[in-house]
């Protein structure tokens, strides 16, 4: 190894550095600060802005420190008289066409420009020619241009070509023509595109929708957790005056590294929506009225109390949202079993629960995310990745890039903005049909012979050469593994596909994992909201009824948590059962038109940016947050409703003062061990059924994202809301 | 035939002598009022300033606004306050220093009572006043009035030892306890030579000094002590019983310069006596000598009040215990020794 | 010999007796005291009263909502709320000054890039009700409408020290 490394000298300071690295990365690395603007650590190397200009021994020029490899006895002065002149040079250049308008600049205070113009600015300008202006281009709802800003890092332009994989912006022109455009006003709809924000070390590129509504210095940050997907990103909420006024990435190397997705950005723009629930409701003859705390709860429990009386404690169904925070499982798990009944569930968009009794203790991605990107050869099964989780599907493009043979399993082609290895749709058949052919490839190619179980469902089915060679390079030499996506978790063969990928997950030695709905379908699993486990995974003594059944076999009584009828659940009839049922509370952020046609009692929440909780993200990683808005109006974070629910409910052990005791009680509960993730394989008779897959678009995947004015804005957003209309007039 | 004659003898002298307290009383409150209207002017000319001159021709009138105003303010009694001391307190602290002036010799053969212990009466009363603070402090039930209370207490015992040793002093050089008797004791040919203030002067510094102590002035108002305790032991009254405590620490003001000009400056003794003929102007002695004195004191209490900053609380402490109280018991054997060796022209 | 003079000069008070003498002194001092309200004092232009707002000669308001003045601000006394206008310029929704926290010291107007809050020489100003106290965007508006002419000549007074 040690001839890999090559030793230099920094200001002086004998460093050690590993042969290729640019300077830039040996001095970070070191905390020499060397200044720039383009060079940034996740993109490639342009060099184009000139910022990093570093003496170099025996050079004739200063060198750009983010493009001059490491060598041997090299020796570099970052703030000798000539680097530094050079960096005020380049920085005069840099400034001769900025408008130099920081005051109405939403990046004043946080930019990057600024920060340097401040040690390296002339006070006074030596141009006195006119400035350029250029055109502000039309991104679309999520950024806002000010491009005679932009200094030209390219920046936003490495991301969409490096990152995101679709070139979205480029460069036209030369010199101080330059310009950043896009392609022939396209607007940016990438599920990443955000990023850019971020990205932009001066004010060019902006968030649309918190344009000129606050600045940097008089929010505070509060670090928090994306609540609209599996991976579990995190975020920090900027919050002024307690009210959120947006989002940016919190760097997590084991999760989203620096990125975060659109839907985790913008989502926070819909906490102040006017649906929002502001005052606890009832009903009172068929007519809502505002009222109370005290009357609201008194009200829902002597609802549910009533029905558990009149028609015993199975009469009542409480359904949840995989979203809720794990607080907020865990309650709802303690209040039905208190209650006596186990009709509980948070599987809202499932339909067949036939193989429910060999879940794994929570849905698993089956590895680190961040081991995604070192796999060899993947297999996603019914999954629209870049919709379902845009994290992931980076972290699958990352792999893809370095070599790694990625196929899809999927009743649709979707467009990868990598190399794709294999797509397998429709044409060839339902997706158990396609998975049983795999695995009868699969036992063809590996040798090892079939289980018992499958041999029904691949009797009869024909594979081809595409088969052989993607069961051949999961079984490859190297790291490989089967995602079964959410909409094989939908479907209504979902029991199937399972055992299907667990057979050829075991046969070809890939792992075999999972994504799950919402952001804490995991935690909502440990804490027990299953009909037919407790909190920690141990099984019911009696299995209570999953969303479909206590759907189809209407129950007198509902409690909902966090959802909403009309877009959460996918079994038809669940408005009607609602609405024949006695009474219906519901602990909501959002009263939509649905709520108030169904419920009887509606108690404010706040969503996530008001309440502190836990999500645990499709690894099993705990991740707690702290609330970080003023909840708004009345509205309280459920936790301490379902605490005081509890409370007036009269039952044992609702006590708690804190989210953390509520979190702390069920980690003891769950013991220090990991939870087991992996799937112990199915025990029932696998058919190859023609599946049915629902789709749910990705900005409608919960109730604040439904309702966030940008994201609905976007190509992808309007595109769902024309679909949504189509249908409406069909139905 | 005038009213007073119809009246019998004993009755008659009761009226007169109610008729010299009343004229005495009133005449010592209007010079309370003017003290105040005096001292704001006093201070403001030394800070440059010229003082209230807006009620009345060039702020005549202004202690009456004051007063005025004070009367119509209300009186606040702190809920958890004892209300009966609460209430007696600045009565308690009045008292004092308005009976103190039973015994002052006004005039050549006017005090309102010829006691032979007329000074022994003055050292009780004066010390008597300290009893209104501390009651004040006690019965507004408010930390800082204590504090304020507590500090006034210990100064108050603190200065009385050195103003007591004083006072010792000049009855040794006059020999008597009457304070007529006392002025009278200062008569002689050499005028103002002739006066306790320069065989005692010591005694004469440190007198009015714990003057300035016992009265609670500046530099010596701890008690008050506005920028650590608010305002001391009056921090919690308001309106008239307010304005009593400012009518009480006047009214000693005046008392102890009258006292100072009685005991060191020969009271209405003239200082040109045996200078100029005993019955011209300026050789006579009178009311107005004794006024004047009493006047020039007072205006060093504002003198000082407006030079002095605050001394701290436990340097007063230092000075009261461990200077003036040596101080004087060491003039009191030099006096022993000037009185014994017949010094002239004092004690000749 | 030192310490002699000092004791000497603590025991006969010297240094006391030089304070009552200086005091004494200014007894007799010129007086300074103006009679307000039928005197007053000259005024700098620099003055800093009452807050004002100032529009462009077109009318349209200064204030582009930068917040330098509520960042700058030492007593708090600023409150600013800020969005995108109609015509898509950077503009407040709310600009309040609360006449009780403001200390007058004047930083709202230095650190104003487009000179659109100044503060006008007008001292002499009451509030009768509560609430009165904040100057809203409006009131601060008006107060620029009425005095511009007096605002604009003492900051050209001032300009050539700038």
């Amino acid at each position: 190894m040690s001839d890999d490394l090559v030793n230099i000298e920094v200001n002086g300071v004998a460093m050690q550095a590993r042969r290729g690295q640019m300077l830039i990365e040996v001095t970070d690395a070191n905390e020499v600060y060397v200044p720039r603007f383009c060079y940034h650590e996740k993109l490639s190397i342009a060099a184009n802005c000139r910022m990093c200009l570093v003496e170099v021994e025996k050079a004739p020029k200063p060198l750009p420190a983010c493009a001059t490899p490491v060598t041997e006895g090299m020796k570099v002065f970052t703030k000798s008289a000539r680097a530094i002149s050079a960096q005020k040079a380049t920085m005069e250049f840099l400034l001769l066409n900025h408008p130099l308008d920081c005051p109405i600049c939403d990046q004043g205070g946080e930019c990057e420009l600024q920060d340097l113009s401040l040690g390296y600015g002339s006070d006074i300008s030596r141009y006195s020619e006119r400035k350029r202006v250029v055109k502000d281009k039309n991104l679309g709802a999520l950024v806002s241009t000010d491009m005679t800003r932009c200094i030209h890092c390219t920046r936003c332009v490495r991301f969409g070509e490096e990152i995101q994989g679709m070139p979205q912006l480029g460069t036209v022109g030369r010199g101080d023509r330059m310009q950043i455009s896009t392609y022939i006003e396209r607007s940016v709809d990438h599920e990443l595109s955000g990023n850019i924000i971020d990205l932009c070390p001066v004010g060019a590129l902006n968030n649309k929708p918190y344009r000129f509504s606050a600045r940097a210095w008089e929010m505070t940050e509060h670090a928090s957790v994306a609540a609209h997907d599996c991976v579990g990103s995190n975020l920090y909420f900027h919050v002024q005056n307690g009210r959120v006024k947006r989002v940016v990435p919190r760097s997590n190397e084991d999760v989203n590294e620096s990125w975060l997705s659109d839907r985790d950005r913008f989502s926070c723009y819909a906490i102040e929506h006017e649906d929002r629930l502001l005052r606890p409701r009832i009903k009172v003859e068929g007519e809502w009225r505002d009222c109370e705390w005290s009357e609201a709860l008194e009200r829902a429990s002597t609802l549910m109390q009533e029905s558990i009386k009149s028609k015993g404690a199975d009469s009542l169904g409480i359904l949840a949202s995989p979203s809720s925070t794990l607080e907020e499982a865990s309650l709802l798990a303690k209040l039905a079993d208190g209650l006596g009944t186990a009709n509980i569930d948070h599987r809202l968009r499932m339909l067949d629960f036939r193989d429910q009794a060999a879940d794994p203790q929570f849905p698993s991605l089956g590895r680190r995310i961040a081991q995604v990107e070192t796999l060899k050869a993947v297999l996603v099964v019914g999954s629209r990745l870049r919709q379902e989780a845009p994290i992931l599907a980076h972290r699958l493009r990352k792999a893809a890039l370095l070599g790694a043979s990625v196929s899809f399993l999927c009743p649709q082609r979707y467009e990868y903005l990598f190399p794709v290895t294999a797509y397998l749709d429709r044409e060839g058949g339902s997706m158990t049909q396609q998975l049983s052919a795999l695995v009868a490839a699969a036992a063809e190619v590996t040798g090892k012979p079939l289980p018992e179980k499958v041999h029904t469902a691949i009797a009869g089915v024909k594979f081809g050469d595409l088969h052989r060679s993607l069961v051949a390079s999961l079984a490859e030499e190297g790291e490989s593994a089967i995602f079964l996506g959410l909409q094989a978790n939908r479907d209504a063969a979902w029991a199937d596909l399972r055992a299907l990928a667990g057979v050829l997950a075991q046969m070809t030695g890939a792992s075999l994992g999972t994504l799950s709905e919402g952001a804490n379908s995991a935690g909502a699993s440990l804490a027990g909201v299953l009909p037919h486990r407790v909190a920690g995974g141990a099984d019911r003594s009696k299995t209570g009824l999953n969303t479909v059944q206590m759907l189809q076999e209407p129950r007198s009584a509902y409690l909902l948590a966090n959802l909403e009828p009309w877009a959460d659940l996918v079994v038809a009839g669940a408005m009607e059962a609602f609405k024949a049922a006695d009474s219906v509370v519901a602990l909501a952020a959002y009263a939509g038109s649905d709520l108030l046609e169904c419920a009887d009692v509606l108690l404010p929440v706040g969503t996530v940016a008001e309440t502190s909780g836990t999500f645990v993200n499709v690894e099993g990683r705990w991740q707690s947050f702290a609330g970080a808005a003023r909840p708004l109006g009345e509205s309280r974070p459920a936790w301490k409703v379902l605490r005081v629910l509890g409370n007036l409910l009269g039952l044992e052990g609702f006590d708690y003062d804190s989210s953390e005791q509520i979190r702390d009680e069920l980690h003891g509960t769950l013991g220090a061990g990991e939870a087991s993730s992996s799937y112990a394989g199915g025990h029932f008779p696998i058919t190859a059924a023609e599946d049915h897959a629902v789709e749910v678009a990705m900005y409608a995947v919960d109730g604040m994202v439904r309702r966030s004015l940008p994201l609905q804005q976007t190509g992808e957003g309007r595109a769902e809301q024309s679909a949504a209309r189509d249908s409406a007039v069909a139905g | 035939m005038s009213f007073s004659d119809s009246l019998p003898p004993q009755l008659h002298v009761v009226a007169i002598t109610l008729a010299q307290i009343l004229a005495v009383t009133v005449v010592l409150i209007l010079c309370v009022a003017y003290l105040t209207l005096a001292e704001r002017k006093v201070i403001g000319y030394i800070q440059n300033r010229i003082g209230p001159n807006r009620v009345g021709p060039k702020g005549l009138l202004q202690p009456f606004a004051d007063v005025l105003k004070l009367l119509l303010k209300e009186v606040v009694v702190p809920a958890n306050a004892d209300r009966f001391l609460f209430i007696i307190a600045p009565v308690l602290s009045i008292t004092p220093a308005l009976a103190a002036w039973a015994v002052m010799p006004l005039f050549p053969g006017f005090i309102l009572a010829n006691i032979n212990a007329g000074l022994l009466y003055v050292l009780a009363l004066t010390s008597l006043g300290v009893y209104g603070v501390i009651l004040a402090g006690w019965a507004s039930n408010s930390k800082y009035a204590f504090l304020g209370a507590m500090r006034s207490a210990a100064q108050i015992v603190a200065y009385e030892i050195a103003m007591g040793f004083a006072l010792v002093a000049v009855v040794m050089a006059s020999g008597s306890l009457n304070l007529g008797e006392i002025v009278q004791a200062q008569a002689g040919g050499a005028g103002l030579l002739n006066w306790f203030w320069l065989p005692l002067f010591p005694l004469f510094i440190v007198y009015f000094i714990s003057g300035l102590a016992e009265t609670n002035r500046a530099p010596f108002d701890v008690a008050e002590g506005e920028s650590e305790i608010v305002a001391g032991f009056h921090v919690e009254y308001s309106g008239v019983s307010f304005a009593v405590f400012f009518l009480a620490e006047y009214a000693n003001m005046i008392l102890i310069s009258a006292l100072t000009a009685v005991f060191f400056l020969g009271g209405w003794l003239s200082p040109f006596q045996g200078w100029f003929a005993a019955d011209s102007l300026l050789g006579a002695p009178g009311f107005f000598w004794f006024a004047l004195k009493t006047a020039f004191f007072l205006f060093c209490f504002l003198w000082f009040r407006a030079t002095f900053p605050r001394y701290r609380y436990d340097q007063i402490m230092r000075l009261g215990w461990k200077v003036f109280i040596p101080v004087t018991i060491v003039w009191i054997f030099v006096l022993g020794a000037m009185i014994a060796f017949k010094l002239p022209p004092w004690f000749a | 010999m030192l310490a002699v003079r000092n004791i000497f000069k603590t025991f006969f008070l010297v240094e006391l007796l030089k304070g009552l003498r200086l005091t004494f002194r200014n007894l007799f001092a010129p007086k300074i005291t103006i009679q307000y309200p039928e005197e007053k004092t000259p005024q700098s232009p620099r003055f800093r009263g009452l807050h004002a707002q100032r529009r462009y000669a077109n009318g349209e308001e200064r204030c582009i909502a930068c917040k330098l003045c509520e960042a700058v601000c030492p007593a708090l006394a600023i409150t600013i709320e800020s969005d995108v206008a109609d015509d898509g310029t950077r503009r407040t929704t709310r600009y309040d000054i609360d006449l009780f926290k403001c200390i007058y010291c004047g930083f709202c107007e230095e650190a104003c890039p487009v000179d659109a809050i100044v503060e006008t020489r007008i001292h002499e100003y009451h509030m009768e009700m509560r609430g009165e106290n904040i100057m809203t965007k409006d009131k601060l508006l008006a107060i620029g409408d009425k005095y511009e002419a007096m605002i604009a000549a003492d900051k050209a007074a001032d300009a050539r020290y700038r």
